[in-house]
């Protein structure tokens, strides 16, 4: 699928394949994966649980170093975590001893960012996020949607240029998610990021990208991809998403793809 | 008028934690005098207070319970200084803590007091022999709590600073430490309270002095009220301690970090 260090990708991913060793022994986490993500892509990956969707994503983070194959950003090959990959967990990675605005400033405060800036870039995101007047707040004193904003706020201060998401909003109740998604939706659109985005769900791998990915079940492979367009340049939203036949169609057949790897 | 609803309001409040003692002592009392015990198996209460009087009066009590204080405090230093980086080193590791859980657990079992004998001959009849007991007494418990902290501390907290860019030190500082900290404080105010006990106990034996001391040495001569002053007065400085240096710092870290274990 994809050519191997081609010119202009921002994510490459090329014979990609990892086990992890157990005491029974070798299992085999995902088969054998090629990916090409552009610039400024909105690449989402659906996919059974357990098919390998996260061993992939942490692989291109650099948490942990392929079996077999290569990875490149920017054409380079990922050697361990860095600045220009940020990630967004499904939950627990805020810093409870922090409050809001250290949360959202560390990874800048890290970058040695001088204060004001610092400060500007946080209340822009505090802003953005819908998180005014709960700067000084400590996580455990926020809801569960409150501090997933918080998690997407601090990745999005340290400016990567790449984000990879592991299910962030999977922790989160029905409503809040809804939100959360539009909210994402419309950060993407005046960010410009290249972001790669996990999800078993598959209204929101459509509503999301622009282009969906489906896994088989483990040990997972890309099956099947499909091009998401997009009208207008603002994020889209759940009112009009659900209202546009040719969205509910792809949908649709996500659903029939993913319908035919069900475990069990 | 409303400040001095307020400090009865604070009264009752004192009556309520004094109540048990109160009760207590009526027993004593009751069973003194409606049993007619002897002298020489129990004493009434005004016969302890009047050897605690005595014993204030002429500096004895201040000179044993500063000793008792002084070892505690030095064990307490030592295991600290000592026990916080260990229990970071092993928790940091995984293939360490895995082994060393089992033999802290071991020796979790071998009480100090069970060191003694060895102790005393290694050492002598010393004070280094009752800080060996109480530094081993109280640094297993800041280990091992250290250890557990830092395990407990979610995976992505790590990762998540990893892919902010962030150093190997600057993990320690911003994640290790302050997601450790409750752990330490809990252990340290579980060993202050193993280290105390461990403490008289040693003394009774080392009989260099201290509360411990003290009470052992009332023994030999029948001083029951002396004894009974001995054991107050272990309970109340424990509660001291506990109450104005310990409690103070684990409500304060945990109150402000809300409930970091799940």
């Amino acid at each position: 699928m994809a050519a191997m260090g081609a010119s202009g990708e921002k994510i490459t991913v090329s014979g990609f394949r990892h086990y992890f060793r157990t005491d029974g022994g070798r299992v085999q986490a995902t088969g054998l994966v090629d990916l090409a993500i552009q610039p400024g892509e909105f690449v989402t990956l659906v996919g059974p649980s357990g098919c390998g969707k996260t061993t992939l994503l942490k692989a291109i983070a650099g948490f942990i170093t392929p079996s077999e194959g290569t990875i490149l950003c920017d054409g380079r090959p990922v050697r361990g975590p860095g600045r220009d990959r940020g990630v967004v967990f499904q939950e627990l990675a805020i810093l409870p001893w922090r409050t809001v605005r250290r949360n959202i400033g560390h990874g800048l405060e890290i970058a040695r960012v001088p204060k004001a800036e610092r400060e500007r870039q946080v209340a822009r995101l505090i802003d953005l996020m819908g998180l005014a007047g709960f700067e000084d707040r400590y996580p455990h004193e926020l809801s569960g949607g409150m501090k997933q904003r918080v998690a997407v706020a601090r990745t999005w201060a340290a400016e990567p240029e790449i984000i990879l998401m592991d299910e962030p909003f999977a922790a989160v109740d029905a409503m809040t998610r809804l939100t959360l998604q539009e909210e994402l939706a419309r950060l993407c659109a005046t960010t410009r990021k290249t972001v790669f985005f996990i999800t078993h769900s598959v209204e929101e791998a459509v509503f999301l990208a622009d282009r969906v990915l489906v896994m088989t079940r483990r040990p997972g492979t890309i099956k099947a991809e499909l091009v998401v367009p997009r009208h207008g340049t603002g994020g889209r939203d759940w009112d009009s998403f659900t209202a546009d036949a040719e969205m509910r169609g792809i949908a649709e057949q996500v659903m029939h793809l993913v319908h035919a790897e069900r475990v069990g | 008028m409303r400040r001095r609803l307020r400090s009865f309001g604070g009264l009752l409040r004192n009556v309520r934690v004094l109540l048990p003692f109160i009760v207590l002592i009526a027993i004593w009392w009751g069973i003194k005098s409606g049993f007619g015990v002897s002298d020489r198996l129990l004493v009434a209460p005004p016969a302890v207070w009047s050897s605690f009087v005595t014993l204030v009066s002429h500096g004895i009590l201040a000179e044993y319970a500063s000793t008792s204080l002084q070892l505690i405090g030095i064990a307490a230093l030592v295991s600290f200084a000592a026990g916080v980086p260990i229990g970071f080193a092993v928790g940091a590791n995984r293939y360490a803590a895995r082994s060393l859980e089992g033999f802290l657990r071991f020796f979790q079992g071998i009480s100090g007091i069970a060191w003694l004998p060895l102790a005393i001959l290694w050492f002598g009849f010393t004070h280094t022999t009752t800080l060996a007991i109480v530094i081993y007494t109280l640094i297993v418990p800041i280990i091992f709590n250290t250890m557990v902290g830092v395990r407990a501390i979610p995976e992505n907290y790590v990762l998540a600073l990893r892919s902010l860019g962030a150093s190997r030190l600057r993990i320690v500082r911003d994640v290790y430490l302050p997601g450790a900290l409750p752990s330490i404080v809990v252990g340290t105010r579980l060993g202050m309270g193993y280290g105390w006990r461990a403490l008289i106990a040693s003394e009774m034996l080392v009989r260099q002095g201290g509360l411990g001391d003290l009470i052992f040495g009332a023994r030999t001569f029948n001083q029951i009220d002396r004894i009974m002053v001995g054991m107050i007065v272990i309970g109340c400085l424990y509660i001291v301690v506990d109450r104005l240096l310990v409690q103070p710092v684990e409500t304060m870290t945990l109150a402000r970090w809300g409930v970091l274990r799940r």
